[in-house]
């Protein structure tokens, strides 16, 4: 689904990524881990286009996508959800999950996906006319989930999802990414939360000093003391 | 009394079209943190392609009026492609830099195309320039009709930034660009029409006003400075705040002529801007959250 090679990426005078390879099968989820400033949101961005690579490539579905425009990345199905959630907080619950269907043409279609949408997520319908910003932690999580669902993905770009919210929770959001991928979904999940990553992915890479420096099964990670003193720093 | 319910009329018709060119600035700057500094000129060439339009070409008020504001969300649009999409990345300072070298263009354009018949060029009332009476108070038909249209042109405005796709599509923009890139807003475009919806409520008030004062090439500074004032009173990034702002400096200009002095009236508007830069800094309905500089 997504074939990441040799990605460098720089930002002025700093090198962040130096050589990052790494896929993401369909249907998988894969884990993205490393420390404070690693650089795993910079995979990221470099995949979703806000920043551009200055070097190796990116295919999507085998098709080169390196350098491609955010809204066209958006288009052929990859969708991040951003680090920080960033719901648009003046604008209501409403019209949030509009906007997260800018690439949708049919309006028919965009209202049988927030009615299907407010199934899966019920907190966020009996708050649809609230702005945004008035939301707690955790239905500022689902909307931003929902926002990206509205695009119709293919694989969701999931930047630590976890961050700040009650193990409870938690749980949830873990419980939602299965959900997603039973319906069909890749999913890239990038965390700091080495538990929340054994517990729902598959396979798991390591970022350290812009290389991908450890690959394994995400389940090995909890018992591999070594791997996470060495590479994640605790 | 007389005199001031006049003023206030006067003031409050005045005050409507600040509001219109005060939203223009309002709602480019809250998407791309641009003051369009083009802002009066975009007004004048909407005054000057309505004139055009009616008065030498002959076409009819309303097809004038309408295509006036099509051509000047034309230019609007030509704003962002020659100042603020190139510039962007250079920093602000570039981009306000162009923005004054556009205003000086339009300017120059005007001079040579409008500017040699007589200076100030007159616009045909849109109805009978008799007084009306409502209750106790004389008020130019003229003026009503001005009001209503500012009223329903704001009501649109609203209207399609609270219902339309692209104006939830420019909301979320002003919001927040990042997260708009990444739900496939096509971000650079969005800005690119704000630009034109600026330039087109200029060019929508240019229009409501010219019948009610004089046309001339260098009226676009002293509006852009009434709207900016009205703009600033309403916290820079606030729809009504531009509207109660605008009508605010409309009825304090008459106030301030008809009480102190005809020659108060063209400065009350840096009066405003000091203080309201002074003790509102952020507005008159204070700020959500916090603005990005
Ligand atoms: N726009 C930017 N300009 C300059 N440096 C940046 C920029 N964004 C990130 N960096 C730097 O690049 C490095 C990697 O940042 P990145 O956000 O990708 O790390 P991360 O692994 O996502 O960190 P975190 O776990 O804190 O989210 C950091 O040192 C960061 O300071
Ligand atoms: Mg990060």
């Amino acid at each position: 689904m997504l074939d990441v090679q040799h990605l460098e990426v720089w930002y002025g005078p700093t090198e962040v990524l130096r050589d990052v390879s790494f896929t993401v099968p369909a249907n998988a989820i894969i884990a993205l881990l490393g420390g404070n400033g690693s650089g795993k949101t910079t995979v990221l961005n470099a995949v979703s286009g806000l920043v551009a690579p200055r070097a190796g490539t990116v295919r999507v579905a085998g098709e080169d996508a390196t350098g491609a425009a955010p809204h066209s990345m958006v288009m052929r199905g990859v969708v991040q959800i951003p680090q920080g959630r960033e719901v648009f907080a003046d604008m209501t619950v409403q019209d949030n999950l509009e906007v997260g269907a800018a690439v949708q043409q049919n309006k028919r279609a965009i209202r049988q996906d927030i009615a299907e949408i407010y199934e899966l997520f019920p907190a966020l319908r009996a708050r649809r006319s609230a702005r945004a910003g008035v939301l707690s932690g955790g239905e500022q999580t689902q909307l931003a989930m929902a926002r990206a669902l509205m695009a119709r993905p293919r694989l969701l770009l999931m930047d630590e999802p976890s961050v700040g919210l009650a193990p409870l929770v938690v749980e949830t959001i873990i419980q939602t990414v299965r959900d997603l991928r039973a319906r069909g979904l890749t999913i890239l999940l990038v965390e700091q939360n080495v538990g929340v990553a054994a517990a729902v992915a598959d396979h798991a890479h390591v970022l350290r000093d812009g290389v991908i420096a450890y690959s394994g099964p995400a389940c090995d990670l909890i018992d591999n003391r070594d791997v996470l003193a060495s590479y994640l720093g605790r | 009394m007389l005199v001031l319910s006049y003023l206030l009329v006067t003031g409050i018709t005045t005050g409507a079209l600040y509001a219109l060119v005060a939203l223009g600035i309002v709602v480019v700057y809250k998407a791309t943190e641009v003051v369009n500094l083009a802002h009066g000129e975009l007004f004048m060439m909407g005054g000057f392609l309505a004139y055009t339009l009616h008065v030498m070409v002959k076409l009819p008020y309303v097809p004038s009026v309408l295509l006036a504001v099509a051509g000047s969300f034309a230019i609007g649009i030509l704003t962002d492609r020659v100042a603020f999409r190139p510039l962007m990345k250079e920093g602000l300072v570039s981009v306000l830099l162009a923005t004054i070298g556009i205003s000086f263009i339009l300017k120059g354009v005007a001079r040579v195309l409008w500017g040699g018949k007589g200076d100030y060029l007159a616009f045909p009332p849109l109805v009978s320039p008799e007084p009306m009476r409502i209750g106790n108070v004389m008020i130019m038909s003229q003026q009503l009709v001005v009001l209503l249209a500012a009223l329903a042109v704001m009501l649109v405005f609203a209207a399609f930034f609270k219902t339309t796709r692209a104006g939830k599509f420019m909301q979320a923009t002003a919001s927040n660009p990042k997260a708009a890139a990444l739900v496939g807003i096509h971000v650079s475009r969005v800005y690119m029409y704000t630009f034109g919806v600026g330039a087109a409520v200029a060019g929508a008030s240019a229009v409501l006003m010219a019948p009610l004062t004089l046309l001339y090439p260098d009226i676009g500074f002293p509006l852009f400075i009434k709207g900016f004032a009205a703009a600033v009173l309403g916290g820079l990034t606030s729809v009504p705040g531009a509207i109660i702002g605008g009508l605010l400096v409309g009825i304090l200009e008459q106030l301030a002529a008809g009480f102190i002095g005809t020659a108060i009236q063209d400065v009350s508007a840096f009066i405003v801007i000091m203080f309201a830069l002074i003790f509102l800094p952020t507005g008159i309905l204070g700020m959500r959250g916090t603005r990005k500089i």
